[in-house]
C-alpha cells in the first residue's frame, strides 16, 4: 500500500464519481452493447418454462413452501398474474401474465443507494450485483419499483442441493451464500461467454448469440433479447417499430397505437424490458 | 423541613435559599449506596439484553431469515427502532445545547441526565443498522477506511451518510457530555476514596476551578453547544434522508427532514418527562426537579407536540392534492387497511394526547405526566413504523404486495434495546452525577441576585460571585 | 482461432469466462468426476480426451418428461450434465422447452432415486444385488406361462418398444398395458373414425380462427410445445388468429383465449350441436356427408335449448357460430374435459362434427406423419387399460406383472379396487427410478438409469410432413453404478428367452446401433458409412424420415346424443385438472416445479380447490378455508382457492400432489383427486369418465399448520399500466398486412 496508490484510487474515484453517468453533454455515451429484452404479452401464455429455466441456469435456491409462504422465494423470473377489475363473473378475457424480472434500468434506483456500491451500472448497459461486496443493507430492494430483488435470507446450500442435487450446479456462476441480494442478470455468464468467443474470433458479437435462459426456453418465443447498439439485431428493429425511447420518462411516439411500452417509465427509471401490449379481440 | 422546601419548590423551579453544600451533598449521595431495587433494575435490563444477545445469534447464525423479513418487506421493525432511537437523542441536545443558547437556565437541574440519554440512545440506535445487515461481519464496509485496492464505498447512498452522521454526532455529544460533566467530576474527586476517586481524577483532567479553566470552559462549552444544534438537525434529517432519497411513495416526500426533526424532539421530550419523574422519584430530587420546571418541559412537550401535528396534517394534504396515485393510495391503505389501528393509534397518542399537557393540573400530577409521557413515546414507536412498513407492503407493483409483523427475534432485538439502553442509563447515574452540581449552584446564585445584579453581571460577563465559587469548596 | 489462441490468451479467457463471473466464493469442487459411481478427485493436468476443463460441450438427445418427445441439449461440462435447453432441429419443439423439461435434471439428480435393486422380504423390500434380482426375476417369469404375464407402462414408443414387444411375444403374452393420465385417447378414436387418421396434423398455426372445447393444447395435452409454437405463428400472422376457449374450469390455454366462456361440465357436445344447429340452420351451411339421424338431432339443439342446458349465453353461441364460418379455415378442437364423461366419445364426435361442416378437413387438420416402420411407432395410453388391468388383477388373470413409467397404484381411483387386485398378482416387478407407490408395492424393484443416462429413441407423434425418430443418448455416465437403462434391462430378459435372436447384441446400445444400420438406404442418403450417419444422428438428437401420409376422409359418423345421462345428477363436477408442470403426479417429486406457482391460481407446494365465489359464498366457504370434497367413493381435504375462472357448477382440484411415497419433495403433500373418481366409463372407447364425477363441498375445521400459500399480493392491476390489453384491430391497424 503506497500513499501513492491511494491517492490515484481517490482521484480514479473522483473522476468517477464526477462523471455524470453514461450520457456526456450531446447525449454520447460509452456503452460497448446495451443488452435489452422485449416481451410480447400477447404471446406469453404463463405457462412458467422461463422461469424453471431460470432456476436451472442460476442456480437458485428452492425454499420450499415454509419459507414460500414468508415470501422468501428466490423467483428471480416470476409470472405474475392479473385478472381484470371490471370482470363481473367470469374472466372472459382470460388472464393477464406479466413476466417480471430485473429491468436493467438506465438509471436505475437500486445503484444509488448501496452503501458499498454492491450494484452498479456496466458498460453492458446491465445492473450488474456484485455478491462478495453486498453486505446485506437491502435498500437496493427497497428502492426498486418493480420488486424483484432477492435476499438470502438463509444458506440455502444444504436444502436445495442435496446430494448429489449439487452437481447441477452451473459453474459459470456462483451459488450466494445467506446475507448477500441477487436479482435477474440478464444471464451476463452467457453474454461473457458470447463476448469472449467473438473477441477470441475478432469479430462482433452476432445477433442472437447471447441469449439468457428465458428467452432460449419461451415455448411462444414471446422474448426476444439482444444489442439494441446493433443496429440490425433483431431486437434494434422491434424497439425502433414500437417507437420506443430509452432515457426518456413519456414515450411521445409518432403513432400511438404502437404496442411498445415500458413499466413505470414514469418514474424516470428507463428500463430496458420493452413490453409488447397484450392483445384481444372483442367478441 | 421537607414539606416546606416541597412548598417552594413547587413554586419557583428552585430553591434560592438552598445551600450549595446542600446540592454536592444531594448529588453525591444519589451516586452511592444502591438500593435492591436498584439491582433489580440492573438484573431486568442484563437479561432483556442477553435474550436479544441470544436472538442476534441465532439471526446471525441462521440468517436474516428468522426475522420476518421478506421480498418486499426488506426493512422492517429494526430500521423503524433505529429511526425510535435516533429520535430519542434529540431531547438531550435540546436540552443541553438549544436551550443554553437561549438562556433558559431552568433546563440546568435536568440537562445532564438528558445528555447522557441523548449519548446513550445513539449507542443503542446504532446497533440497528449493523443488526439490520445480512452480512454483518462486513460492516465496516460502508467507512471510507483506506483501501489499496481503491475501493471505496458509496457515497451518494443515504445509508453511508447515517454512518457519518451518526459517528459524527455520537462523538460531539459524548465529548459535550463530558465537558459539561469536568467541573462535577472535580467535586466528585475531592469527595471519594478509592476507584471512584482515581477514576474522577483523570476524568476531571486537573480542573482546580480557577479562572483560566473556567474561562476556557465557558468557551468550549458554548462553541460545542453551536456546533452540536446543526449536527442534532442534520443527523435527523439524513435519517430521514434513508427513506426521502428513494423513490418509494410514503417515502419520497419534502417534509420529511423537519417531519423527522419534530419527531425526534418529540420524543425526545417525552423520554425526558419519563426519566425526570423516574429520577425525582427514585433520587428524591423533588427540589432540583421540580414541578415548575416540569411545567416548562411538558409546554415545550405541548409545543412540538403541535409542531408535529402540523407537519402531518400538512403531508397529509400534500398527498391528497398531490394527486400522485401511489402516494394517494397509500395514504388511504393507512388509515384502513390493516395496519390502520397503528395509524391511528399514533395519531391519537402524538396528537391528542399532549392536549392533557395544556392543563397545568395535569402538567402537576406526575403519576399523570408519568403516562402521558409513555404514550407518547408509543405514539412515536407507532410512527416510526408507519414510515417503515406501509410502503414497503404497499409499494408500486401490486403482485408483490404483502402485509408483515414483527417475529419473536426481532421483538426480542427490540426490547433487548431497550435493556441495553436502560443498563447503560443505570451504570451512568450510579458513576456520574445525574445532575449538574455546578450549574444548579449557578442558578441558585443568578436567581438570588436582584434584577439589577443580574444586569450587571450579564453585561460584566464573566464577573465572578464574591462570597461562592460554583465548584471546588462545596461540601 | 489456430494460430493467435496461445497458451498466455488462453489461460487469460479462462480466466475471465471461468471465475470473472462468479462472484461469491462457490467451493463446489468443480474437478469430481465420477466413475464407477465412486467420486474421485482427478487433476486436470491430465483430462479425459473429450473433456475440456471450464468449457461446457452440448450433446442432443431426447426428453422422456411427457409423452411429447421433444429434442434436448444438454449441457455438459466436467462430465456432468448441468442445463437443458431445446433442440432447434427437433420438429417438435424447435429448440423450445418446457418446465417440465427444464426440470428433468433435477430427476436425474434427484436424491431420492433408487440406487439398488429391492427385494420384498418379510414384508419390506431390502437391497440385493443384480445377480440375485436376476435370478429372482429369471425363476418367477420361467414359471409364468402366457397371458398370465403383462407388462404395464406410461406411453411408449421407438426401440424400448419394440424390444418390449419382442419380449411379451417370447413370453407368449399379449398384455401390454398402457395407461396414461393425460391422455387424448377418445380424440384419437373419434380423428379415426371421421378422418380416417387417429393422430391428424392439427394446424393450429393455418387457422384463422380456433374454437377450442377444453383443449389445453398449450398446457397438459399430447405435445404442448409442437402446439405453443403453432400458437405464436396463428397469433402472430398476417391476421391474428381468434381463439375461443370453452370449458369449465379455465386452462393455461384458457388464460390466453380472446373470448373465454364457461360452460356446463359434461355438455360441451350439446354445445357443439347448437354450433351446427345455427351453421346449419342458420347460416346455410352445407350439410353433406351427414348421417340423417345426427342431422335430426343436430335439428333438435335451437339455440334456446342449447343456451338452457349449457348456461351459455345465446348471443354468445350465435356470434360463435358467425365467426366460425366468417373466419375460415377454423379448427375446433376437443380436449380432456370433452373426453373424459361417460358420453365422452359422443361429445368428442359432435365437437369433431363442426371440423367437417366447417371444411377444414384437409385444410387445418392435416394427415400426420406415420413413421414406415409401425413396430416404433408410439403406443399412446389412456385410463381403459388401467380399468381392465384392474378387472384382470382382481380377477386373477394375471401371475406377474412388470410396471414401467407409469404410477397405477398413484393414478387409480380408488373404486376400481386396484389394491385387491395388485395382491392377487403373484410377483410385482417395478422398473423404477423413484420409490413411488407402484415401486413401494412391488416385489421387486429394479433401479431404472435415468433418462439422461441411458439410450433410446422415441418417436414423436402428430407431427405433419416428416416423421422423426428421436434419439436419446446418455449425457453423462450414471451416477449411481448399480442403475440400468431401461432397454438394457428388456434385452437382459429377452437374452434369457431368445439368446439365438438377442446375444448378438452386447447392450442396447448395440442394439440400438444394428437398428440404425438395418434402416433403409434412403434414411440414410448423405452418410458415407453406418457410423457416419450413427454419428450424424446422434450430433442431431433426430433422424428425419419421409413421412407415410394417408389421405383424409371428411366424414360424420353417427354417434349418440352428447347430453348423456348426467347432467340431471345433482352436485358440483369434479375437475381433476393436470397440471403444465406436476402432470399428472410424476413430476410431484422435482421442487423446482413444486415451485413453480400454478399458472392460474399461482398456489405452490400444495394442492388446492377452485371454486367460484359464488358457488363457495352458497356454501359458506371463503378463500384458504378447509374443504371436504366427497364423492360417492371417498373424500378429500384440501384449501379452497376462489377464483371466477371456474363454472359454478365445477370444482377443480388438480393432479400431482397427494403422494404417499415418492420421496421427499412429493411425500405428504396435498391430495390426489383421482382416488374419488368415480369408475364410470365412456360407452364407445371404455376411456374412465374422469371429469364426470359428481361431489358436494362443504368447509371444515382446519388443523393444518400452513394454509394456502399462494404467490401474489393483488390480483388486479390496482390501477398500473402493468398488462396493458389493446384491441385486435389496432394490432391489425399497426402490425398487420
Amino acid at each position: 500500500m503506497s500513499l501513492d496508490n491511494i491517492l490515484n484510487n481517490w482521484s480514479d474515484y473522483r473522476k468517477a464519481a464526477e462523471d455524470g453517468g453514461f450520457y456526456d453533454s450531446e447525449g454520447n455515451h460509452p456503452y460497448e452493447h446495451r443488452w435489452t429484452m422485449s416481451i410480447n404479452l400477447d404471446l406469453c401464455n404463463g405457462c412458467n418454462a422461463c422461469s424453471t429455466a431460470c432456476y436451472a441456469e442460476n442456480n437458485l435456491a428452492f425454499v420450499g413452501k415454509e419459507r414460500f409462504e414468508k415470501g422468501h422465494a428466490m423467483n428471480w423470473m416470476r409470472i405474475e398474474r392479473y385478472w381484470d377489475d371490471q370482470e363481473k363473473d367470469y374472466p372472459e378475457k382470460g388472464a393477464s401474465f406479466l413476466p417480471m424480472m430485473c429491468q436493467q434500468c438506465g438509471s436505475a434506483t437500486c445503484e444509488p443507494v448501496c452503501p458499498v456500491a454492491a450494484t452498479y451500472h456496466t458498460p453492458d448497459g446491465l445492473n450488474a450485483q456484485v455478491y462478495n461486496r453486498c453486505i446485506g443493507s437491502r435498500y437496493c430492494s427497497n428502492n426498486c419499483p418493480y420488486r424483484v430483488r432477492y435476499f438470502n435470507f438463509y444458506s440455502y446450500y444444504d436444502d436445495a442441493w442435496p446430494e448429489p442435487m449439487q452437481q447441477q450446479l452451473n459453474p459459470d456462476i456462483s451459488v450466494r451464500d445467506k446475507g448477500v441480494m441477487e436479482k435477474c442478470t440478464f444471464c451476463v455468464q452467457r453474454i461473457r461467454s458470447a463476448k469472449e468467443k467473438a473477441k477470441m474470433e475478432d469479430r462482433a458479437v452476432r445477433d442472437g448469440e447471447a441469449m439468457p435462459a428465458c428467452a432460449q426456453s419461451c415455448p411462444t418465443s414471446a422474448i426476444v433479447f439482444g444489442d439494441t447498439l446493433d443496429e440490425n439485431s433483431a431486437i434494434s428493429k422491434l424497439w425502433k417499430k414500437h417507437q420506443v425511447k430509452r432515457n426518456v420518462a413519456h414515450q411521445d411516439k409518432e403513432n400511438p397505437e404502437m404496442r411498445g411500452y415500458r413499466i413505470f417509465e414514469e418514474l424516470n427509471v428507463d428500463p430496458s424490458v420493452m413490453y409488447l401490449e397484450r392483445v384481444r379481440e372483442d367478441v | 423541613m421537607y414539606g416546606e422546601t416541597t412548598m417552594m419548590v413547587n413554586e419557583k423551579d428552585i430553591n434560592e435559599q438552598i445551600a450549595w453544600a446542600k446540592i454536592n451533598t444531594d448529588v453525591l449521595r444519589s451516586m452511592e449506596n444502591p438500593r435492591k431495587s436498584y439491582w433489580v433494575a440492573v438484573a431486568v435490563c442484563l437479561a432483556m439484553v442477553a435474550t436479544a444477545v441470544l436472538a442476534e445469534y441465532i439471526q446471525y447464525t441462521v440468517g436474516m431469515g428468522v426475522s420476518n423479513l421478506n421480498n418486499p418487506h426488506m426493512w422492517d421493525l429494526y430500521i423503524a427502532t433505529f429511526v425510535f432511537w435516533i429520535g430519542m437523542s434529540h431531547s438531550g441536545t435540546l436540552l443541553s445545547a438549544i436551550l443554553h443558547l437561549l438562556h433558559a437556565d431552568w433546563r440546568k437541574p435536568i440537562y445532564r441526565f438528558a445528555e447522557a440519554m441523548t449519548t446513550f440512545s445513539l449507542l443503542t440506535a446504532g446497533l440497528f443498522p449493523i443488526i439490520h445487515l445480512g452480512r454483518v461481519w462486513n460492516m465496516y464496509w460502508v467507512l471510507p477506511y483506506v483501501s489499496d485496492r481503491g475501493i471505496w464505498p458509496n457515497f451518494r447512498s443515504p445509508l453511508v451518510w447515517d454512518a457519518f452522521a451518526i459517528s459524527t454526532y455520537l462523538s460531539a455529544s459524548m465529548l459535550f457530555l463530558f465537558i459539561g460533566m469536568i467541573p462535577d467530576l472535580a467535586i466528585c474527586r475531592d469527595n471519594t476514596t478509592g476507584w471512584r476517586k482515581k477514576l474522577y481524577t483523570a476524568l476531571s483532567l486537573g480542573w482546580e476551578g480557577n479562572d483560566r479553566q473556567w474561562r476556557n470552559f465557558r468557551k468550549i462549552y458554548l462553541l460545542m453547544a453551536c456546533f452540536l444544534i446543526p449536527l442534532a438537525v442534520s443527523v435527523h434529517s439524513i435519517v430521514s434522508a434513508d427513506f426521502a432519497m428513494s423513490i418509494m411513495p410514503g417515502w419520497h416526500i419534502t417534509s420529511f427532514p423537519p417531519y423527522f426533526v419534530a419527531g425526534a424532539l418529540y420524543s425526545g421530550c417525552a423520554a425526558i418527562i419519563t426519566l425526570f419523574i423516574m429520577l425525582r422519584y427514585f433520587f428524591r430530587f423533588e427540589e432540583y426537579m421540580t414541578l415548575p420546571i416540569m411545567e416548562k418541559l411538558a409546554k415545550l412537550t405541548f409545543a412540538i407536540a403541535m409542531v408535529w401535528t402540523y407537519l402531518n396534517l400538512i403531508e397529509f394534504a400534500s398527498v391528497w392534492y398531490g394527486h400522485d396515485m401511489y402516494n394517494k393510495e397509500l395514504l388511504i391503505a393507512k388509515a384502513t387497511g390493516p395496519y390502520a389501528w397503528i395509524f391511528w393509534s399514533m395519531l391519537f397518542f402524538g396528537s391528542v394526547v399532549p392536549f392533557t399537557l395544556a392543563f397545568r393540573k395535569m402538567r402537576r400530577h406526575m403519576p399523570t405526566m408519568f403516562v402521558v409521557s409513555i404514550l407518547l413515546n408509543i405514539g412515536m414507536f407507532f410512527e416510526r413504523w408507519m414510515i417503515v412498513a406501509p410502503t414497503l407492503s404497499l409499494s408500486h407493483e401490486p403482485w408483490q404486495w404483502d402485509v408483515m409483523w414483527g417475529s419473536i427475534i426481532e421483538w426480542a432485538l427490540v426490547f433487548g434495546s431497550f435493556g441495553w439502553f436502560g443498563l447503560l442509563f443505570l451504570v451512568f447515574v450510579k458513576v456520574f452525577p445525574c445532575v449538574s452540581m455546578y450549574e444548579v449552584k449557578e442558578m441558585v446564585f443568578h436567581r438570588s441576585m436582584s434584577a439589577g445584579e443580574r444586569d450587571v453581571l450579564r453585561m460584566t460577563d464573566h464577573a465572578k460571585p464574591a462570597k461562592q465559587t460554583p465548584g471546588v469548596e462545596g461540601a | 482461432m489456430s494460430g493467435k489462441l496461445n497458451r498466455r490468451s488462453f489461460m487469460k479467457m479462462m480466466g475471465w469466462g471461468g471465475v470473472g463471473t462468479a462472484l461469491v466464493g462457490c467451493d463446489m469442487p468443480s474437478t469430481v468426476t465420477l466413475e464407477e459411481g465412486v467420486e474421485d478427485v482427478v487433476s486436470y493436468l491430465s483430462p479425459e480426451e473429450y473433456v475440456i476443463p471450464g468449457v461446457g460441450v452440448w450433446y442432443a438427445s431426447t426428453c422422456t418428461q411427457c409423452a411429447a418427445g421433444c429434442g434436448i441439449h444438454g449441457r455438459v461440462r466436467e462430465g456432468r450434465v448441468l442445463k437443458l435447453e431445446g433442440n432447434p432441429e427437433s420438429p417438435v419443439n424447435k429448440g423450445k422447452l418446457c418446465l417440465m423439461g427444464q426440470a428433468g435434471v433435477q430427476g436425474h439428480y434427484n436424491p431420492d432415486r433408487i440406487t439398488t435393486p429391492l427385494l420384498r422380504s418379510g414384508g419390506s423390500l431390502s437391497p440385493v444385488s443384480w445377480e440375485k434380482a436376476e435370478q429372482v426375476l429369471a425363476e418367477k417369469l420361467g414359471g409364468v406361462k402366457g397371458d398370465r404375464f403383462a407388462w404395464f407402462t406410461g406411453s411408449m414408443s421407438g426401440h424400448q418398444l419394440s424390444l418390449l414387444s419382442s419380449h411379451l411375444d417370447a413370453m407368449g403374452s399379449n398384455k401390454h398395458f398402457v395407461h396414461e393420465v393425460v391422455n387424448n385417447t377418445v380424440a384419437q378414436s373419434v380423428y379415426a373414425d371421421m378422418f380416417g387418421d387417429a393422430t391428424p396434423r392439427l394446424r393450429i398455426d393455418k387457422a384463422k380462427m380456433v374454437l377450442s372445447f377444453g383443449a389445453d393444447f398449450m398446457g397438459a395435452s399430447e405435445s404442448p410445445l409442437l402446439y405453443s409454437g403453432d400458437y405464436a405463428r396463428f397469433r402472430t400472422g398476417k391476421t391474428r388468429g381468434l381463439l375461443v376457449q370453452v370449458e369449465a374450469k379455465m386452462s393455461l390455454t384458457g388464460g390466453s383465449a380472446d373470448l373465454w366462456m364457461p360452460v356446463k361440465p359434461g355438455t360441451e357436445g350439446v354445445l357443439a350441436l347448437g354450433v351446427a344447429n345455427l351453421l346449419l340452420n342458420k347460416l346455410k351451411m352445407s350439410d353433406a356427408g351427414i348421417p340423417s339421424d345426427v342431422r335430426e338431432m343436430i335439428n333438435t339443439y335451437d339455440v334456446t335449448s342449447v343456451a338452457r342446458i349449457t348456461g351459455v349465453a345465446g348471443h354468445r353461441i350465435q356470434r360463435v357460430a358467425a365467426l366460425l364460418q366468417e373466419r375460415s379455415p377454423s379448427l375446433v378442437l376437443a380436449g380432456a374435459t370433452v373426453e373424459g364423461h361417460t358420453h365422452g366419445y359422443a361429445s368428442t364426435a359432435a365437437v369433431m362434427m363442426l371440423n367437417h361442416i366447417l371444411g377444414n378437413v384437409g385444410k387445418t387438420i392435416e394427415p400426420g406423419a406415420k413413421l414406415p416402420f409401425p413396430q416404433l411407432a408410439a403406443k399412446r395410453g389412456g385410463t381403459a387399460d388401467l380399468a381392465t388391468f384392474a378387472e384382470a388383477a382382481k380377477g386373477q388373470q394375471l401371475d406377474v406383472v412388470i410396471f414401467h413409467g407409469s404410477n397405477p397404484v398413484y393414478t387409480a381411483p380408488a373404486s376400481l379396487g386396484l389394491d385387491d387386485g395388485l395382491a392377487n398378482i403373484d410377483f410385482k416387478v417395478a422398473i423404477a427410478q423413484f420409490p413411488d407407490e407402484t415401486a413401494m408395492a412391488a416385489d421387486l424393484v429394479l433401479p431404472a438409469a435415468s433418462y439422461l443416462e441411458d439410450w433410446g429413441t422415441q418417436v414423436p407423434t402428430f407431427l405433419g410432413d416428416s416423421a422423426a425418430i428421436q434419439l436419446q443418448q446418455p449425457l453423462m455416465e450414471k451416477l449411481y453404478a448399480d442403475t440400468r437403462g431401461f432397454g438394457d434391462i428388456v434385452l437382459g430378459l429377452l437374452k434369457q428367452l431368445k439368446a439365438a435372436d438377442f446375444d448378438k447384441f452386447e447392450d442396447y446400445y448395440g442394439y440400438l446401433r444394428n437398428a440404425f444400420a438395418s434402416l433403409p438406404a434412403s434414411v440414410k442418403a448423405g452418410a458415407s458409412s453406418d457410423d457416419a450417419f450413427w454419428n450424424g444422428a446422434l450430433q442431431a438428437g433426430v433422424v428425419m424420415l419421409p413421412a407415410d401420409l394417408v389421405t383424409l376422409k371428411s366424414t360424420v359418423i353417427a354417434f349418440a346424443d352428447p347430453r348423456g345421462g348426467d347432467d340431471a345428477a345433482s352436485g358440483l363436477t369434479l375437475i381433476p385438472s393436470p397440471r403444465m408442470g406436476l402432470w399428472d403426479g410424476r413430476h410431484a417429486n422435482l421442487p423446482w416445479l413444486q415451485e413453480a406457482p400454478d399458472q392460474i391460481s399461482k398456489v405452490v407446494w400444495d394442492s388446492w380447490a377452485e371454486i367460484h365465489p359464488e358457488t363457495a359464498k352458497e356454501n359458506g366457504i371463503s378463500q384458504g378455508d378447509l374443504i371436504s370434497v366427497s364423492s360417492a367413493h371417498g373424500e378429500i381435504r384440501t384449501r379452497a382457492v376462489l377464483l371466477k375462472s371456474m363454472h359454478r357448477d365445477a370444482v377443480a382440484v388438480p393432479l400431482g400432489q397427494g403422494h404417499e411415497a415418492y420421496g421427499r419433495y412429493a411425500k405428504g403433500i396435498g391430495i390426489n383427486p383421482l382416488k374419488i373418481i368415480d369408475p364410470a366409463q365412456d360407452a364407445k372407447t371404455g376411456e374412465l369418465a374422469m371429469y364426470a364425477t359428481r361431489v358436494s363441498i362443504k368447509r371444515v375445521a382446519g388443523s393444518e399448520q400452513f394454509g394456502l400459500v399462494k404467490a401474489g399480493g393483488s390480483d388486479t392491476q390496482a390501477g398500473r399500466k402493468l398488462v396493458v390489453t389493446v384491441p385486435a384491430e389496432q394490432l391489425q391497424r399497426t402490425e398487420g398486412t
